[in-house]
């Protein structure tokens, strides 16, 4: 394989867009992108696009070719992943495997979501043989109550309080409101996080993360290529893709087996994180700063465990001692995360990336993780989909 | 309106049995994995011969985990107006599954982890005919 760069990143900000479609949000990223990369459309040899749930692509999750259809069509091969909300991850996944394996030598991956409004509904499927509808249907435990549930049992583990999760909603827009991308730039204190709505006990309206639009790009390069082009080019450590296990104890569906009691939950996450740690040749303790899928403020907290970036039990002190801030031992989501940004589903894999990016490059103003060299983004999506990066400069 | 007559949410998950309430589903032959709902293969990864038999779950269990469902959830699912918050459970039943249902509590605050609990059959909503509508519930022992 060869080495692969990440010329350029470009981000749509996220927010709620009545007047633009999911096309004009790409276009804006994918122009920043190229912009960033100082390249042109026509350079462009592939693209590798999250498909899109719940806009654009023609229904058929076609976003790759609405992006072409936009920007002009040139030709290019296109390739539009479906991975629910590990589309992005997915997609840079390939765009990544089209340069390393020496297919192409510059690779466009980009992913854009118009959201409609309220909690996501987890299938799209209304039928009785879709195991997510009849969850729905027959027990009635949307996303935030799974969220809930497994934070439920993490507070009956490890003794995790009300006042530890609203910490880590507290630290997200502390570092917010530095980031002009994101839609939710309000400082709040403990006291705000604990008084919004509870919307499914013990996770309060403040401790999830909406839905947005939004959309990111980001322009992939052979070596060769980005020299060329620039003097400090961001490069690709890794790239992995995992789908949960067999026995993974996550409550999907109706249920699913008792798993061994040693197994982690979200294995989707853990194997492809580590799959990414070891082919990058990286140790848990040598990331310098970590982008993680937050839809909740519990996975704030499990996930650095899950994944050996501490020990368990320990995440509600490192937050609380401000470790995980930029300036911290473990520095975990600078952008704000998904708490900050609200989710547009199938971007956020990119979206990550052009945070990495501009961490890396030292270009992350106020939320800098002061000589950041080594990050880590991870994303996971309906259908036990999994995905992780590691750039490094 | 109000009827004494009931009908499942969905056919086929659930049934009153005479030893008690129990969940419809499979159980493999060959490697002895667990499924809820019914399912026409075993998907063990390492299981060949994929040969499942109709199997009753229940009624026993180990509450796992809990949540409060706090704002009236999305279509499809259903409740009564006006809107009452209710608890859902992820429960380890004795025969290897973990299943998500109802729990019949009044007030959450009351489940811990790992608490006994058990099976049955409870109103979810009434629908326009004035019916009660049944799912499976787990109720602390």
């Amino acid at each position: 394989m060869r080495d692969v760069a990440v010329l350029g990143v470009g981000l749509h900000p996220f927010g709620k867009f009545e007047d633009k479609s999911v096309t004009q949000l790409c276009r804006e990223a994918t122009e920043a992108a190229l912009g960033d990369a100082g390249l042109a459309w026509t350079d462009v040899q592939a693209i590798s696009a999250a498909s899109s749930r719940f806009s654009g692509g023609k229904g058929w999750g076609l976003n790759g070719n609405d992006v072409v259809d936009d920007m002009g069509r040139t030709g290019i091969p296109v390739f539009n992943l479906s991975a629910g909300c590990a589309a992005g991850g997915n997609a840079f996944n390939i765009g990544w495997t089209l340069v390393a394996s020496g297919l192409h030598d510059c690779v466009l991956v980009v992913g854009g979501e118009k959201m409609p409004k309220g909690f996501i509904q987890t299938s799209g499927v209304d039928e009785e043989t879709d195991l997510e509808y009849l969850r729905q249907l027959c027990v009635g435990m949307p996303g935030p109550a799974f969220w809930a549930a497994l934070c439920r049992r993490r507070m009956e583990d490890f003794g995790t309080t009300d006042e530890d999760l609203a910490r880590i909603a507290v630290k997200a827009h502390q570092l917010s409101a530095h980031n002009p991308n994101a839609r939710f730039r309000n400082e709040f204190t403990l006291e705000e996080v604990l008084a919004s709505p509870m919307v499914s006990d013990p996770l309060h309206l403040y401790e999830i993360c909406p839905v947005s639009d939004g959309a990111a790009a980001a322009v992939l390069c052979s070596a060769e290529m980005a020299r060329k082009h620039t003097t400090k080019p961001v490069w690709v450590a890794s790239s992995a893709v995992a789908t949960a296990g067999f026995d993974d104890g996550c409550p999907n569906g109706l249920g699913t087996v008792v798993p061994p009691a040693d197994r982690t939950l979200h294995s989707e996450a853990s194997v492809a994180v580590s799959r990414a740690l070891e082919s990058a040749g990286v140790a848990p303790g040598e990331l310098d700063l970590v982008e993680l899928q937050d839809n909740t403020v519990f996975y704030e907290l499990a996930f650095p465990e899950d994944w050996g970036l501490c020990q368990p039990g320990e995440a509600e002190r490192l937050v609380e001692k401000g470790e995980t801030l930029p300036t911290g031992r473990l520095p975990i989501n600078p952008s704000g995360g998904f708490l900050s940004f609200g989710e547009a589903t199938t971007a956020m894999g990119v979206f990550q990336v052009c945070e990495l990016a501009w961490q890396l490059r030292g270009e992350a103003g106020a939320r800098q993780v002061p000589g950041a060299r080594l990050g880590l983004g991870q994303t996971l999506g309906l259908g036990g989909n999994g995905t992780a990066v590691v750039l490094k400069t | 309106m109000s009827s004494n007559e009931q009908i499942p949410v969905v056919e086929g998950l659930f049934a009153e049995t005479a030893a008690g309430p129990r969940l419809l589903g499979s159980r493999c032959r060959s490697c002895n994995t667990p499924y809820f709902p019914r399912s026409p293969a075993c998907h063990h990864p390492v299981c060949t011969r994929s040969e499942v038999d109709d199997t009753a779950f229940g009624p026993r269990g180990k509450l796992w985990s809990w949540a409060v469902q706090n704002y009236p959830p999305p279509p499809p699912a259903r409740f009564d107006e006006p809107y009452v918050p209710y608890t859902v459970g992820v429960v380890d039943l004795e025969d290897g599954l973990r299943v998500v249902g109802r729990m019949s509590v009044d007030d959450a605050k009351s489940l811990r982890a790992g608490v006994e609990v058990e099976l049955a059959i409870e109103p979810l909503c009434h629908d326009e005919q004035g019916r009660e509508v049944m799912s499976w519930a787990f109720r602390p022992l």
